[in-house]
């Protein structure tokens, strides 16, 4: 793939050619002949109908018909603005990849960073602007909101921009030059997933409003409460990278960190930490108190923390926590996050008692990736509810939906003179906007952004408009009688104000040109006087009130799919299992094993949830979660969106299938409701709900039924009770000796007595996949997804353990309830040497290729099944249905180099063949041979933590086979013989007994 | 099987049928009773074709025919559809449609167990049951090569499991897979069975084609082949029977292994096992006789056949049911003993799985159809109650049907990644293709028991009372 500067626009109707007729009329036929069950039909000779696609009469620059090329960009997915890769085929992209050496991300992208190629062609997204809900011009939509503005500036009256975090530059100036414009004008951030909290708090502690960079990498014990820093905070495909880096248990450079966990739900992050403790959300603060406490009498500091350690939860394990911690003065940790400014401030002070500002906690180079002041919404709330404010222009934010709580902004918005609303695709907020002014998808769009101070990202068009859309940048511009040519605006911003940053003696134009190509670049850090901790900042905790009388709190969480809900319309990210707990397609009530059965429900039966407040119970199913505090039922974010009710027909239409949405229409319940105001954060934990049990039972889409790697007592054979699928090591015991800890007391050597089947001649590819720096994230699995054209099959048919992803990331429970812990393992086709799939099939459409892959022919494939049913590793997937791809636009996503399977097909991972061939074809084109690294996966390369290693296990020094041959490297199931291809490398865990 | 059928199944010999006459002697009871003639047979087995058909055969000709237009809307709408309209998911890739077809593999068994091990044994008891047997074993295949067939995906391509040559270059049929070894092995058994069952009926159809006027007489004169029922062609037939005999007694054996080895030679816990083969031969033996026994039960009252399908005809098939069924337990148990002894966890994991996991129920379903139940046959009460017997024969058939569900159902559900379990249930369109396999197997025996003489009649002839014996020739 060639990697391109420029920004090619081809035509647009050219570019997008229909991908239509993948069922065309000759398969038609022959399934209707093949209705005559015992007649066999020797038919075929009707040829399919032919589809001419006419190549560009004048190719643009750099773009050849058919071969791949790559875009440097910024995704936007979230506020983390990780870079990105845009691997793009004639004149459109079909998938988003990490950008390598992005010094943010590093080359990985979350999975919903890779999940949005799918919403740049999603149908439903505004074409044009909108008036009262109707089609308009661009004129008349500016005409309206000029209008206002006119008026404000006669009669007065307020501006406001309401945004979520703004990472751009560019636009950041032009709302500030916007609302300069009018006398009162005023930019109000919210995050829904908000840190306003951490940012109230260093503005107490070092009067400065800041987000620290976190630091993971350099941090050699890490205390986290309550922030899930590998699944949805602040920027996890950064953190995930980092906090991978700090542990490598063996090879060159080895080192360990020690990770502790306190928090009340199990995220991500939790089921990965070496100890893992519960702690209530009216606990945590106490906790942290107490840690200080404890910090300080090491320190010799006194703090309003002092004494609060002898009340503090979990008083034995804090000792032992401080006393880690304090030995690594500097290179420790210690992050949080709840939404209660006290419980921040302790957190500060925790770290600087431990030196650990300026090291691990960087507010030199702070983020910029959560900005939001949750503070600002009341009095923007004040100000709507009196009617002052004449125009709201809300961008990026969906805060009808977001802020629907008691006292959020709700209701107040719809008093706004004029509200503008810049959604992309309709949600709550522009149902009710007076004015839409969509914005376009950042893969068709001119942006840039500054994550990261210091670290600022381009994002560039990678395919012609789709729709007709505007940048809020391009319409500030033009309500301030400006020009609406947003690469223009971008470029002015960059001359004016990176530029001369970066490297003036260079020209803007190749200057210009060069950030494009690599997609980022770096300025010096700012000059910046110190901001040294002020101890009168701390201040101590205001913990949500216990819930008494057997009521449970709420605790409100996102999940790494959905996020804050705006990608609820996403179908890879709503089938897209959640590495947790599982589940698609859904939201659920998380309670306790303990608490179920004290309240008498299982898993799925529907409970409803009411608080005092508001007097509508919401009714959700019960997932018990192993690990989850006693006291707190969690529910998802992001869910109960509108409009995703357009997902109820999705997957295949039978007599007995289902619906994928739920009983409300919808994908889920919202659970904005339970959030509160407390001060000036608004909180996502302890809202106390009152759980009635009903009589109803919602079978939940779950992707697993079992979640242990013990076998049920009452079934388990002596010495079989384990199976050591997912292997897990204690540190200590690992070094002393890895041999026996990784292939236990009964490892023999396999041996064969027969001779190989097939003698691998030249590459014998492979893959191994390090557990020990899997985080669960599930990227891989979307990228799967995307490269390999897998289809959305819907709720119903992942509910019947159907679902089609050809990689999945098996999860299983350790330890108990007190301290869980959960090994993800990311499972797909094991390309076994001996594979059980290969002699079975009668039609030999499953063969061992010459290079050690299992080929699945898909045109010679009957569907007899025998290949799924006797896989030990259960990857194979078959084709139940002609699974559905109604959206002709989605269509434009699907993987060229990729057969769309057809219906009674069995598929599975092909290792990316086509990316191999790609690769090879490209080598022997310049006449070199292939170097390892040439060929990277899909799974592999947007791996956050790098976790997947793709290579020749024929070529001794390809780094897959160093790391096959390392102490950690197992097979699964290598007691069956199969001899598979992909090994594991052993997850260690950093315990102390 | 074979050394054991004559040495423990003798029946004329075996003391529970023998009675004691006033003197104190022993005497056998008669195969046929009701003092035939001959002619008297003759008349009495053709007289189902010859008159109009009664009221109770199209009761229950209608009531499997709906059973069978039920399988043709499942099967055809599973067909345009796609296999997902069945219960089956990532984990479980077969379940009633692999459990259907072996089920009625094993049910096909009994016919030419009857016809030709029996006969080559020179069992006389048989004579009266063979015919009918065989028709039930072409109509079980029948049954049995559909599943196969509607269980692929594409159904339409499944000719391509044939090694037929093409011109798509080198491509071939995987002969290592036990799924190409079906096709012969059940492709053969069904020829050799079709073939026996036709010529066995040759004399019959002469008969029926000289009593017969129009055009019954024209096609039975076509199918009898020129019969004459001249000494040497009489002597010349019973030398091909043997012949068909003999090479249709190994397929007794051979068809069920190589059916087993679909599980037998795969990796899957609970599938790959050993003992497979004899376990579903002797199982399948079973099975299809209790199949002979539900139907004939049936047949000899709605066709009036008490006379010709006797006690004694029923006392032996119970023999072999509950000589086969204690066979079938004793493999039960060689699996469990063999599960411990291996020292594999999973195997040893799949069978406490079966026995007390999610499933258990089917398990002992199974045990107790299949084991427990046909112990009542050691009682001579129950063997000479119709009505004992008749329901046995159904909790048989039952049971039998279930050891193919557990084997293959129970086993795949839990396999060797714990992530990756998964619980199975039918969906209402599967239940329609097991009812159709039903509707289609007795479809097609009631229009047997119309169109073609149901008891070999020359065959019974020759073992009618001594003293009203005549000469064969008779008859024919």
């Amino acid at each position: 793939m060639t990697h391109q500067p420029m920004n090619p626009t081809p035509d647009a109707e050219d570019a997008l050619l229909p991908v239509e007729g993948i069922a065309g009329s000759r398969r038609s036929f022959l399934r209707l002949a093949g209705f005559g069950i015992a007649s066999t039909v020797l038919a075929g000779c009707s040829r399919g109908p032919v589809r001419r696609a006419v190549t560009y009469l004048e190719a643009p620059d750099g773009i050849v018909a058919g071969r791949g090329y790559k875009m440097a960009t910024t995704c936007a997915g979230c506020t983390a603005r990780c870079g990105a890769l845009a691997r793009c085929r004639d004149g459109r992209p079909i998938k988003l990849e990490g950008l390598p050496d992005h010094p943010l991300s590093g080359g990985g992208l979350c999975a919903v960073g890779q999940a949005e190629v799918l919403s740049l062609y999603d149908a439903q997204r505004f074409d044009g602007p909108r008036a009262a809900r109707a089609k308009t011009t661009w004129a008349n939509a500016d005409r309206e909101v000029a209008r206002v503005l006119a008026k404000v500036r006669k009669d007065g009256g307020k501006v406001r921009v309401l945004t979520e975090t703004v990472t751009s530059p560019s636009t950041q100036a032009a709302i500030d030059g916007f609302c300069a414009l009018v006398k009162d004008g005023r930019h109000v951030v919210y995050d829904a997933l908000s840190s306003s909290a951490i940012l109230d708090a260093h503005e107490r502690t070092h009067g400065r409003r800041v987000l620290p960079r976190y630091r993971f990498d350099r941090a050699e014990v890490i205390a986290s409460f309550d922030a899930d820093f590998l699944g949805t905070w602040i920027s996890p495909v950064g953190f995930a990278r980092d906090y991978a880096s700090g542990r490598r248990p063996d090879g060159d450079g080895a080192k360990m960190s020690r990770h502790w966990q306190f928090e009340a739900r199990v995220s991500l992050t939790g089921g990965r930490a070496d100890r893992r403790l519960r702690v209530a959300p009216w606990e945590t603060g106490a906790a942290l108190a107490g840690l200080c406490d404890l910090l300080g009498k090491k320190a010799g500091r006194t703090s309003p923390a002092s004494g609060s350690a002898a009340s503090a939860p979990h008083g034995d394990h804090l000792a032992g926590l401080a006393d880690e911690l304090w030995a690594a003065r500097g290179r420790s940790i210690v992050v949080c996050g709840d939404d209660d400014v006290g419980t921040q401030t302790l957190a500060n002070l925790a770290n600087d008692l431990l030196g650990n500002y300026g090291t691990t906690v960087d507010l030199e180079r702070p983020s910029r990736q959560k900005l939001g002041r949750d503070g600002a919404l009341s009095e923007l709330r004040t100000e709507l509810a009196s009617g002052q404010v004449a125009l709201l222009i809300v961008d990026g934010a969906n805060p009808v939906y977001d802020l629907a709580f008691p006292g959020g902004l709700g209701g107040a918005i719809e008093k706004a003179g004029l509200l503008v609303s810049t959604a992309g695709l309709e949600d709550e907020t522009s149902q009710l906007a007076h004015v839409v002014c969509p914005s376009p998808h950042f893969l068709e769009a001119w942006d840039d952004a500054e994550p990261i101070e210091g670290i600022l990202s381009l994002t560039q068009p990678t395919v012609p408009p789709l729709r007709d859309a505007r940048s809020l940048r391009a319409s500030l511009s033009v309500w301030s009688g400006g020009a609406a040519d947003d690469r223009a605006l971008v470029e002015a911003h960059w001359k004016q104000s990176v530029h001369p940053r970066a490297v003036p003696e260079q020209r803007f134009a190749t200057f210009f040109r060069q950030a494009l190509h690599d997609g980022f670049i770096e300025l010096p850090a700012r000059r910046r006087d110190p901001a040294p901790f002020q101890l009168a900042g701390v201040r101590l905790p205001d913990p949500p009130a216990k819930p008494d009388g057997g009521r449970l709190a709420v605790v409100v969480y996102p999940k790494v799919s959905m996020l804050d809900g705006r990608h609820a319309h996403n179908p890879w990210l709503q089938e897209l299992a959640d590495p947790v707990s599982r589940i698609a397609w859904e939201s659920y009530a998380v309670l306790s094993p303990a608490t179920a059965e004290r309240l008498d429900v299982a898993e799925g039966d529907v409970v409803r949830l009411r608080t005092d407040a508001d007097g509508s119970p919401v009714a959700l199913p019960v997932h018990l979660q192993l690990g989850q505090h006693d006291g707190v039922v969690a529910v998802a974010r992001g869910y109960g969106r509108s409009g995703t009710d357009r997902f109820a027909d999705i997957g295949p239409d039978w007599w007995e299938g289902e619906a994928t949405v739920g009983p409300g229409g919808r994908i889920g319940e919202s659970a904005a409701h339970w959030l509160t105001v407390h001060g000036e954060t608004i909180r996502t934990t302890g809202t106390a709900v009152a759980i009635a049990t009903t009589s109803d039972h919602r079978a939940l889409a779950s992707v697993q039924e079992y979640h242990s790697l013990v076998v049920p007592p009452h079934l388990a054979p002596e010495h079989g009770e384990i199976r050591r699928a997912a292997r897990t090591v204690e540190l200590d015991r690992f070094r002393e000796d890895p041999e026996h800890e990784i292939h236990g007391a009964h490892h023999h050597p396999t041996g064969n007595l027969w001779p190989a089947d097939h003698a691998p001649e030249g590459n014998r590819w492979g893959m191994v996949v390090d557990l020990s720096a899997c985080t669960g994230c599930s990227g891989c699995v979307v990228a799967c997804q995307a490269e390999n054209n897998i289809p959305v099959v819907g709720r119903d048919e992942v509910q019947r353990h159907r679902e089609m992803s050809w990689m999945r990331i098996d999860r299983y429970h350790q330890g108990d309830p007190d301290d869980v812990q959960i090994s993800h393992q990311p499972m797909m086709c094991q390309h076994c040497d001996n594979a059980p799939c290969e002699s079975v099939c009668p039609v030999l459409a499953t063969i061992q290729s010459s290079d050690g892959l299992n080929q699945q022919v898909y045109n010679r494939c009957v569907g007899t099944r025998y290949c799924a049913n006797t896989c030990p590793y259960k990857v194979r997937r078959f084709n139940w249905f002609e699974y559905p791809r109604k959206s002709e636009l989605q269509n434009h996503a699907l993987n060229p180099d990729v057969t769309v399977r057809s219906r009674g097909v069995m598929e599975k991972c092909s290792m990316c063949v086509q990316r191999i061939q790609e690769a090879r074809i490209e080598a022997r084109r310049q006449g070199v041979e292939l170097r390892d690294g040439d060929i990277q996966v899909a799974c592999q390369d947007s791996c956050p933590a790098q976790a997947i290693t793709f290579g020749d296990l024929a070529d001794p020094k390809s780094e897959v086979s160093k790391k096959a041959a390392g102490a950690r490297a197992y097979r699964v199931l290598e007691e069956t013989q199969v001899e598979p291809a992909v090994r594991y490398l052993a997850q260690v865990r950093n315990r102390r007994s | 099987m074979e050394s054991t059928v004559p040495t423990e199944t003798p029946p004329a010999q075996s003391p529970a049928d023998v009675s004691l006459r006033g003197d104190g002697r022993p005497t056998v009871p008669p195969l046929i009773t009701g003092n035939k003639t001959p002619a008297d047979v003759t008349r009495d087995v053709c007289a189902p074709l010859e008159r109009g058909a009664t009221g109770l055969w199209w009761g229950a000709f209608l009531a499997a025919l709906a059973l069978l237009i039920v399988g043709i809307i499942s099967v055809g709408y599973q067909i345009a559809t796609g296999i997902g309209t069945w219960g089956l998911n990532r984990t479980v890739g077969w379940a009633f449609d692999i459990t259907n077809f072996v089920f009625w593999v094993g049910i096909g068994h009994a016919g030419t167990l009857i016809s030709a091990v029996l006969l080559l044994f020179r069992q006389k008891w048989r004579t009266s049951i063979n015919r009918s047997a065989e028709a039930m074993t072409i109509f079980a295949v029948i049954c049995a090569g559909l599943f196969p067939v509607i269980h692929m995906g594409r159904p339409w391509l499944a000719f391509w499991v044939f090694p037929y040559p093409n011109d798509r270059g080198p491509l071939w049929v995987n002969f290592r897979s036990a799924l190409l070894w079906d096709v012969f092995a059940i492709g053969t058994y069904f020829t050799i069975s079709l073939l026996f069952w036709y010529i066995g009926m040759i004399p019959d159809l002469a008969t029926i084609r000289d009593r017969a006027t129009g055009f019954r007489k024209k096609i039975m004169g076509w199918l009898s082949l020129g019969w004459d029922g001249a000494a040497r062609t009489w002597a010349r037939y019973e030398v091909a029977c043997v012949l068909l005999a003999a090479l249709a007694t190994p397929l007794v054996v051979s068809v069920h292994s190589v059916v087993s080895s679909d599980f037998a030679t795969s990796i899957v816990p609970g599938w790959h096992t050993t003992v497979f083969p004899p376990y579903f031969v002797i199982g399948a033996i079973f099975s299809g006789f209790a199949m002979v026994l539900t139907l004939l039960l049936i047949a000899r009252k709605v066709m009036n056949f008490e006379d010709y399908i006797t006690r004694r005809h029923i006392q032996a098939m119970c023999k072999v049911i509950v000589f086969t069924g204690s066979i079938v337990g004793l493999a039960y148990l060689t699996e469990l003993f063999v599960a411990w002894y291996s020292g594999n966890p999973y195997e040893q994991f799949a069978f406490l799985n079966r026995m007390s996991g999610p499933m258990a129920w089917s398990y002992w379903i199974m045990v107790s159809c299949n084991v427990l139940s046909p112990q009542l046959l050691w009682f001579r009460k129950v063997r000479e109650s119709i009505g004992a017997v008749f329901c046995l024969s159904l909790v048989i058939n039952v049971g039998m049907w279930f050891e193919r569900f557990v084997i293959i159902v129970t086993s795949l559900t839990r396999d060797f990644l714990p992530s990756s379990w998964a619980s199975y249930a039918p969906t209402w369109i599967e239940v329609g293709s097991l009812v159709g396999g039903f509707g289609l197997f007795f479809t097609l025996f009631l229009l047997f028991c119309r169109v073609l003489p149901m008891i070999a009649m020359f065959e019974v002839k020759a073992v009618i009372r001594p003293q009203t014996h005549e000469s064969k020739e008779g008859g024919s």
